[in-house]
């Protein structure tokens, strides 16, 4: 039976750099489980709003608390938009962010690359891998610390349409499983295929959180009705 | 022309006779440039790193400083080491002026800010690519400044070359400090430029063209590695 995880609730989180306003004033009540899909137009705030919820960057104002305690950055792990692979084999890559590994972690590790179709690929230079390959590799050294978050900044943006289904449905069985993820993309059928719930961000404001099935059927703002038509263009 | 062959055919008769006096005077130069580069390396390799990696008051200063130190005029560090070691000097009384430790002290003193700001790049381009992949999984400095080493390391041997190429074609400061003195101080380029103010060629080309062929070695080091580990299309970790 699937865990209930406590909701994550943000209140106020404002970010600026030299004055500008890059994320003001959010305040959202997140559930614990399932995928949270964000949305919204190039500078609207995405990617700070992941930062921010990783704890890469501090916010000006605001917190993050789940179940009335502070969010801990510790438990959360992230993929980001350009795979960052360390010049070593892949089983190498992944064990890396382990501080201790463990036999039962090289077991997992190995299980890890045959679901994400990286099996046999064990002592390959990872930077000889393709690039899809490379960001299925991002993702297995992020499931391998046991993240309770997992954070994607537009992982599948540019890789092909196998490794992008590899993640996809890895994805799926993770967040079945009681990992909460929070998924930054641009494609709006991926949305569809994989939100739970959906954030759309505008000029760095929340403008609907809302169920995915609600949001891509009746969005209630203009610009995200906008949005999903593509007359508010996201590239 | 009929010169330049004549010294050409005496310098290779030198060296496959491994001319003692040749022999002696490439064993001084290997030796004085080897250690020079060691210590160099053991100080420019961490401090390139620190600087890279942290971030504190006047950082930037002493980064351009080293990099200001990078065309420092040989001579004038010859002159700077000769004066602090010279009798009258600071450090007169270690009696170290015209030996080979002091030679090494000024190939230090010009080598170690080209290791330290050739690796405070190299470190620096792997830190700022890796920052927020080790800060979002919590890698602890220790941790990281390891893998940033390790996975610059064909990089970093390669600045290693480059300061050994730097110091074996030495001679400016090397020859005030070391006054080329004949089977204790003299080396390569110091025997280069007397032998040819003598009128004796064939030495001075036999050392000219080993000189040569240990600048093309280094070289060619350093694009073999480059192409060999640094092209991520190779199958080498």
């Amino acid at each position: 039976m699937l865990k209930k995880n406590p909701n994550i609730n943000i209140t106020n989180l404002s970010y600026s750099i030299n004055g500008k306003s890059l994320l003001n004033k959010i305040s959202l009540d997140i559930s614990g489980n399932g995928i949270t899909v964000i949305l919204g137009a190039n500078g609207a705030g995405k990617t700070i709003f992941l930062k921010l919820l990783s704890g890469l960057i501090n916010s000006d104002n605001g917190e993050i608390k789940t179940n009335s305690k502070d969010f801990s950055f510790r438990n959360s792990a992230m993929v980001f938009q350009e795979p960052i692979i360390l010049r070593r084999s892949v089983l190498s890559n992944i064990l890396f962010v382990i501080e201790k590994i463990q036999p039962h972690q090289k077991i997992m590790a190995s299980e890890l690359m045959d679901t994400l179709g990286l099996s046999g690929k064990d002592n390959q230079n990872a930077q000889t891998l393709s690039a899809g390959e490379k960001q299925r590799l991002s993702l297995a050294r992020a499931l391998i610390t046991q993240p309770k978050i997992l954070l994607l900044d537009e992982p599948t943006a540019n890789i092909e349409p196998t490794s992008t289904i590899f993640i996809e449905k890895v994805l799926k069985r993770k967040s079945s499983s009681g990992t909460k993820i929070f998924f930054v993309t641009h494609d709006i059928n991926q949305a569809k295929r994989l939100a739970n719930d959906i954030i759309y961000l505008e000029n760095g404001q929340v403008k609907e959180y809302s169920k995915g099935s609600i949001f891509f059927k009746k969005p209630t703002t203009l610009s995200a009705q906008k949005y999903i038509s593509g007359i508010i263009s996201d590239g | 022309m009929g010169q330049i062959t004549n010294s050409f055919l005496e310098a290779f008769k030198l060296i496959f006779s491994f001319d003692p006096e040749l022999i002696e005077i490439l064993y001084l130069s290997f030796e004085i440039t080897i250690i020079a580069v060691l210590i160099s390396s053991f100080i420019g390799i961490p401090l390139g790193t620190v600087l890279a990696c942290t971030r504190f008051y006047f950082r930037k200063a002493i980064i351009s400083i080293f990099f200001a130190l990078m065309g420092l005029p040989p001579v004038v560090v010859g002159l700077f080491v000769y004066l602090i070691f010279s009798r009258s000097g600071t450090l007169g009384w270690m009696g170290l002026l015209y030996s080979p430790t002091v030679m090494i002290i000024a190939q230090i003193i010009l080598i170690t800010p080209i290791i330290c700001c050739l690796t405070f790049q190299t470190i620096e381009s792997v830190h700022l690519k890796y920052r927020e992949f080790f800060q979002s999984f919590h890698i602890g400095r220790l941790k990281a400044v390891k893998a940033y080493i390790i996975d610059s390391r064909f990089e970093l041997i390669t600045v290693i070359l480059a300061g050994f190429g730097r110091s074996i074609s030495e001679v400016g400061a090397i020859i005030i400090v070391g006054g080329n003195i004949d089977h204790l101080t003299r080396v390569m380029t110091t025997a280069i430029a007397l032998e040819t103010s003598k009128g004796n060629l064939s030495l001075a080309m036999g050392l000219g063209i080993i000189l040569l062929l240990v600048a093309v070695f280094v070289n060619v080091a350093m694009i073999f590695i480059k192409n060999k580990f640094l092209n991520p299309s190779n199958q080498d970790l």
